[in-house]
């Protein structure tokens, strides 16, 4: 037998441990069960329930502001989804702060949308843009969405990422306010950064 | 705008996340709907779900030897409890190997055994020492439970962590093959650690 007096543990609990992930009919079955509720404002992501954080008013009118220029240019051309869900795999399914969609004549309303149903995607991240660009952005490239915007209010940019290949956007457009940024899918428009990112 | 190619992304998922932590009460209904299924080795700690490695045969075996030998029954006024839940606090479910606990006349059927109902705690480690070190100790140590024994098949040494303060065990003691080892609410008994870990 040996006796000694123990160094400090660890500061402790990265958790760097294997948490039990669950599927996106998993993640279902716990809403149905009144387990996860409206009030978890949640997404799934490789299997791990992710809670978003809260919605300022800022990134609110950035949302707003996008739902009305894309209504007015994109017109029914396709559906503009706001903070829905897409299905991307089996154990991801992001809701993005906007989608365009290829027209359905369900809306959506049977099945939430996959990747190869998203013309373009956009985030507002406000203090999230390290999740946006670290988790969720290579998720997109993987699962093939042609484009991607993140908007940096803080910065007042958005970031374009296009080009998907090997799990990766290969090219980025940063927009600022006095450029227009056109979409990949609707080159007839401009919206203007101006107006998306106001003082 | 600037245009640029991009560096790939980080290597992918820390999961540097705030997850959705569970209650005690949301992770027991998780069982009962069925999400988690009897199949699933799951712990919870600090609201997060963990998987347990699986039970090897060298693990079992110990946890069997120690069932053997350990003191219990209505004379001793314990309860020897193996692989069954303590409520560590109020986000934490753990699944400790063996419990030696204060004798109750339901068994614990009411409700589960708590920190002060632990005389003594043992965990098994054949491969994940560095998780019951440093995730499961000092949480063991910041309720109270008085001692700890680490039994480490690779090492076969049994460490005796004891006298919590200040969230850690201040005192550790290691008993080897040859050694006798007493519990502390027992310490007139004595266990053979050559017994317990057999060459």
């Amino acid at each position: 037998m040996t006796t000694q007096t123990k160094p400090t543990p660890p500061s402790s609990s990265a958790l760097n441990l294997p948490v039990r992930r669950f599927t996106v009919a998993e993640y279902y079955a716990m809403a149905e069960a009144g387990i996860l509720t409206e009030d978890d404002r949640v997404e799934l992501l490789d299997g791990v329930i992710v809670e978003m954080a809260p919605v300022g008013s800022r990134h609110v009118g950035c949302v707003n502001l996008y739902t009305r220029w894309l209504l007015r240019l994109v017109e029914d051309r396709a559906i503009l989804q706001v903070q829905g869900s897409i299905h991307l795999d089996d154990d991801t399914e992001p809701q993005p702060d906007l989608a365009l969609l290829r027209d359905r004549p369900d809306f959506y309303s049977s099945s939430h949308a996959e990747p190869s149903d998203v013309l373009l995607l956009i985030e507002v991240a406000d203090s999230s843009v390290g999740y946006d660009r670290n988790e969720k952005l290579p998720r997109y490239a993987q699962a093939g969405i042609p484009e991607v915007w993140i908007t940096v209010l803080p910065e007042r940019i958005i970031e374009a990422h296009t080009e998907p290949m090997n799990g990766q956007y290969t090219h980025r457009h940063i927009y600022v306010p006095g450029d227009a940024i056109t979409p990949g899918c609707f080159p007839d428009i401009a919206l203007s950064v101006s107006e998306i990112l106001p003082d | 705008m600037t245009t640029q190619t991009k560096p790939p992304p980080p290597s992918s998922s820390t999961l540097n996340l705030s997850m959705r932590r569970f209650t005690p009460a949301e992770f027991l209904a998780l069982a009962e709907v069925g999400i988690l299924a009897s199949s699933d080795r799951v712990e919870l700690l600090d609201g997060v779900i963990i998987e347990m490695a699986p039970i090897g045969d060298r693990h079992a075996g110990t946890v069997d030897i120690y069932t053997e030998i350990l003191p219990s029954g209505v004379d001793q006024g314990t309860l020897l409890r193996v692989q069954g839940p303590l409520a560590l606090d109020e986000h934490s479910r753990l699944y400790p190997d063996l419990m030696l606990l204060r004798r109750r006349a339901d068994y614990y059927r009411s409700r589960p055994p708590v920190p002060e109902d632990v005389l003594l705690l043992i965990e098994v480690s054949d491969s994940s020492v560095d998780y019951y070190r440093n995730e499961k100790l000092p949480r063991y140590a910041r309720v109270g439970i008085p001692e700890v024994w680490l039994t480490i098949l690779p090492e076969r040494v049994i460490e005796v962590h004891t006298e919590p303060a200040g969230g850690r065990y201040t005192q550790l003691r290691t008993f080897r093959p040859g050694d006798t080892v007493s519990p502390a609410c027992f310490p007139d008994i004595a266990l053979s650690v050559s017994e317990i870990l057999p060459g």
